[in-house]
């Protein structure tokens, strides 16, 4: 695979520590595209392993808007079947120049370890140093051994280790996708996480012709309703709830985004520091930034304050857990205080509810934001599954893609086309889904 | 004619980096970027973007802009004083010549979603 690739699928044997490379076939990319339509094949090709698949979609960290997202594949502890979140933030980018289109991880390690992957390299390393910290100690442990603050992880912290039903793999110190249960996974196989970083260069086959879609793309969505709005409040007023946004408001410090993001879906509240101030601050850990507005409607639901309801997901976050799961258990559980759910986070157990078919993760709501209402017409819940579908093979951040109509498939199977030099129909898309979903 | 940044506006996509990378490697890749998002204090939420310049480098952090000879910053570094990791590399780099052959150019205006970077 010459294009948009770094045309290496790598398969790590985690009970032998054994690291092996296939290249990445152009005919399996012509039939299933990429992302989470072919890592469903690699964990079937692998089942006997019980794999993890980490992948990249095939438009992962070019210029076309949203590319933001990779996606961890495996059989949920939750739901029983194949399912597949996404990885945001700029970790999803990370992984794309870090030198692998696909990860399998099959097996399970008898002694604690994490992948270290790195232009290219691939190690299986020692984690017995981390076993038992944070999620947050991990991810600075490990960037100040490789001495590169811009090392991007997926790591698990205690509620992954000790087998939680509610585990969740983090991106950094941050909460994922991750609504099913892949922390207990990793837990399982003795994998601490993945710690990535790469220089890489992707290339496209008619790269200007690539751009000047990407850039008339991005146009069209900076006209659109979108613009102006951001942050975890907006897309919880978008979702139905402005009451929520409100309520969220006063400790607000910054709107960021994952990468090439037109909308900055991520919110940093300032829980020790003054949100209002520009400069940076002395305080090293001034608060949280939300990546999941689902877990904290949950918590808001509970009648925490914003600023508890975010030490609360911040908790969340160290142990490695599900906010949303947590928030659901919780409220089930009759705790109604901050200090009553945190004392009792690493205690909880059961199995939240997982909206949708359970293929996607529902930490994109469920529904079409902003004005996707419109074209998601009379069956917002097909719309949904379809809309992620389509984000979790191309590498789109899938809020995104629930959020703008102005990203079509049309423009998707264009723009793949221009890229990699192979035609795709709309055949072959929905060919991809059906495999995918079925 | 020169790029302005306000880093207020700016959200952090790293689009003007890939953008810029691709004007100079053809593909995308941030490597060669004279335009860079600074990000390594993720948990204090400060973040901005540093861009190399002919003579300078211009440093646009929330608080304001901030201009720097170059140098200046790795001659912090000797004295220990804490930088951004991202900022060491950049006298390494090519400086921003506004994507002068490029027909639609400057590529990290184009390309910046909030219009956080412009033309003055």
């Amino acid at each position: 695979m010459d294009y948009l690739s770094a045309d290496k699928v790598l398969i790590v044997d985690l009970g032998t520590s054994e690291v092996t490379e296939d290249d990445l076939s152009e005919d399996l990319v012509a039939e299933k595209i990429g992302g989470a339509a072919i890592a469903k094949q690699l964990c079937e090709e692998h089942a006997d392993g019980n794999p993890i698949v980490i992948s990249t979609g095939l438009l992962t960290g070019t210029l076309f808007p949203a590319t933001a997202a990779s996606f961890i594949t495996a059989v949920s502890p939750v739901t029983g079947k194949i399912s597949h979140c996404p990885v945001t933030l700029k970790v999803g980018l990370e992984i794309q120049y870090s030198g692998f289109d696909y990860i399998v991880l099959k097996g399970a390690s008898e002694t604690p370890v994490f992948l270290w992957v790195h232009d290219g390299i691939a190690d299986v390393t020692d984690a017995a140093d981390v076993w038992g910290k944070d999620v947050w100690d991990t991810t600075e442990s490990w960037r100040k051994t490789m001495g590169d603050d811009l090392i991007q992880t997926l790591v698990i912290g205690k509620a992954g280790e000790d087998g939680s039903d509610i585990a969740q793999v983090c991106c950094n110190y941050w909460a994922s996708g991750d609504r099913f249960g892949f922390g207990k996974l990793f837990g399982a196989k003795k994998l601490k996480g993945l710690a990535f970083r790469g220089m890489g260069l992707l290339e496209a086959a008619d790269a200007p012709e690539f751009v000047e879609l990407s850039l008339d793309v991005l146009e069209e969505i900076k006209e659109s309703g979108l613009a102006g709005t951001h942050g975890i409040g907006d897309l919880m007023a978008a979702a139905g709830h402005p009451e929520a946004k409100d309520w969220l408001a006063p400790i607000v410090h910054r709107h960021s985004a994952c990468y090439n993001t037109p909308y900055a879906t991520n919110t940093f509240v300032f829980l020790d520091a003054d949100p209002k101030q520009i400069e940076e601050t002395d305080n090293p850990e001034p608060g949280f930034l939300v990546t999941d507005m689902g877990a904290l409607l949950g918590f808001h639901k509970i009648g925490l304050s914003a600023a508890e309801a975010c030490q609360c997901l911040k908790a969340c976050a160290r142990y490695g857990i599900d906010g949303a799961a947590a928030a659901e258990l919780s409220l089930a559980a009759g705790k109604s205080t901050a200090s009553e759910i945190q004392e009792s986070l690493l205690g909880l157990s059961g199995k939240a509810t997982v909206a949708g078919a359970g293929t996607f993760s529902p930490w994109c709501p469920v529904q079409p934001l902003f004005d996707a209402a419109e074209e998601a017409g009379g069956d917002p819940s097909a719309w949904w599954e379809r809309r992620m579908a389509v984000s979790y093979i191309f590498g789109i951040h899938p809020i995104f893609a629930a959020m703008c109509p102005e990203i079509t498939e049309e423009d998707l199977l264009e723009v793949a086309g221009i890229g990699t030099e192979i035609e795709f129909a709309p055949e072959t898309l929905d060919k991809a889904i059906a495999g995918l979903t079925g | 004619m020169g790029i302005k940044i306000d880093a207020l506006k700016c959200t952090g996509c790293m689009a003007c980096e890939m953008a810029c990378g691709y004007h100079r490697d053809d593909g995308f890749a941030l490597l060669s970027s004279c335009i860079v998002a600074y990000r390594t204090r993720e948990k204090k939420d400060y973040f901005g973007v540093l861009l190399k310049r002919e003579e300078d480098l211009l440093i646009a952090r929330p608080e304001g802009t901030e201009i720097r000879r170059l140098g200046e910053t790795e001659e912090e570094a000797d004295s220990g004083k804490e930088q951004d990791a991202s900022a060491k590399p950049m006298l390494l780099r090519e400086a921003c010549d506004l994507c002068e052959e490029m027909e639609i150019g400057p590529m990290c205006v184009k390309f910046c979603p909030v219009n956080a970077i412009t033309e003055e």
